[in-house]
């Protein structure tokens, strides 16, 4: 999710073409040329300028629902092409091939969806299935202590900084609890999957979001070439 | 008229026929390239990408340039053709010129996906349209709370909207 003004010019987007299986963005006002993933033009008159990255989280629409319930949702045009698409898009997606270069010893398939985080110049990526088995996780990414957590709907994840009171903290899920609901180890209060403490000593406080990146293995590491992996057990 | 004089009206004009094929297919190589090169199947490459953009940028001007060079040649080559099939074969190079120029202002990433410039929008209580299991982008601006189904933003690859007065773009 992009900011769509550069430099106090609001600009429009069309589809340009795809750099190893990233698409690319033009925008009508200057033709520049815009990596997607990134965000960065990369070619015409506004190459090397980047647009703000506008803060978003991928949710299920039912725990999105819950948490803003006077919210607006995009509305599908009923065209044709519109139709066919959403029949089978997931299933098409997962059978698209990959071309980007892919070494021996690669840690994942291609096609393993990882949690991307990226803080101080640090990136690293975590498999959406360890995230499923051990959530909360609670790591270190570019020296921030950061807790991953995976919502009640078994989908929906979210990052924060696993910083209570100051200091890097251990949480806890409780366990089957809908909706979800975390401890602190630190001060034993209970915290909610907006990341806001809603028992104990902490209460009304929130933790600090971090944006992450549901993405591919192979673009997310074709766009974080020196990532790290975490692998479970790592905590 | 002396016979080296007609000679090397003969030699003109078969260099004008030589020309007149050619520019269609230099048209098409230029269209070409960038087709192949920024396409889903293959990598990309930093210079590959680079020329593609230069190529598509002057697209229109090329091909327009060459159905003027190719018109005027086959204006010129008509006087002095006289059998039919060659008139045809003078006016046969002018038709793939039309359709890469046809070609040059279509957006042919867009014949599948069409960016969203702005879209419709309903009330989280009443979005029947999306099952409860279904992801979406969720973004909230001062009391602007959107959701964008992945699913149309996989469609759309680019939707924009406005959010709590700020411009954004959603892609996927």
């Amino acid at each position: 999710m992009w900011e769509s003004e550069v430099e106090g010019r609001r600009l429009n987007f069309r589809l340009a073409g795809i750099n190893n299986q990233n698409f690319i963005m033009q925008d009508e006002q200057t033709g520049s040329w815009w990596q997607q993933v990134s965000g960065e033009a990369i070619l015409g008159p506004l190459k090397g300028k980047r647009l703000a990255s506008v803060f978003h989280d991928e949710l299920t629409f039912d725990v999105w629902k819950r948490e803003q319930p006077s919210g607006r949702v995009l509305r599908p045009d009923d065209s044709r092409p519109w139709k066919k698409f959403s029949e089978n898009w997931e299933e098409k997606t997962a059978r698209m091939p990959v071309v980007t270069p892919s070494d021996e010893g690669e840690p994942f398939p291609p096609r393993t969806t990882v949690v991307g985080l990226s803080l101080n110049g640090a990136a690293k990526a975590y498999p959406l299935s360890a995230v499923e088995r051990q959530s909360p996780v609670v790591d270190n990414v570019g020296g921030v202590p950061v807790l991953i957590v995976m919502g009640d709907d078994g989908k929906s994840v979210r990052a924060f900084e696993a910083t209570v009171g100051g200091e890097r903290a251990e949480f806890f899920a409780r366990p089957g609890s809908k909706p979800l609901a975390l401890t602190d180890a630190k001060t034993g209060s209970v915290w909610d999957f907006t990341g806001r403490a809603v028992e104990g000593p902490l209460a009304g406080q929130e933790l600090k979001k971090v944006p992450l990146l549901k993405d591919y293995w192979f673009d997310w590491k074709t766009y974080n070439p020196r990532t790290q992996v975490y692998r479970i057990g790592d905590q | 008229m002396p016979d080296e004089l007609n000679g090397s009206s003969r030699g003109r004009r078969a260099l004008g026929w030589a020309a007149l094929m050619l520019l269609p297919v230099a048209a098409l190589a230029w269209v070409a390239v960038p087709v192949f090169k920024v396409q889903p199947f293959a990598p990309q490459t930093p210079d590959a990408l680079s020329l593609s953009y230069t190529l598509r940028g002057w697209s229109t001007v090329a091909a327009v340039a060459a159905l003027i060079a190719a018109l005027a040649l086959a204006v010129r080559l008509w006087r002095g053709t006289r059998r039919w099939w060659r008139k045809a074969l003078l006016v046969l190079p002018l038709l793939p010129l039309l359709f890469i120029t046809w070609f040059t202002r279509q957006n042919h990433f867009e014949w599948m996906f069409s960016p969203l410039r702005q879209g419709g929008f309903a009330a989280a209580g009443e979005a029947d349209f999306v099952a409860p299991e279904e992801m979406v982008m969720a973004v909230k601006v001062g009391d602007d709370a959107v959701a964008f189904p992945v699913r149309q933003v996989a469609y759309h690859h680019i939707a924009e909207a406005t959010v709590g007065g700020r411009p954004v773009v959603a892609t996927y």
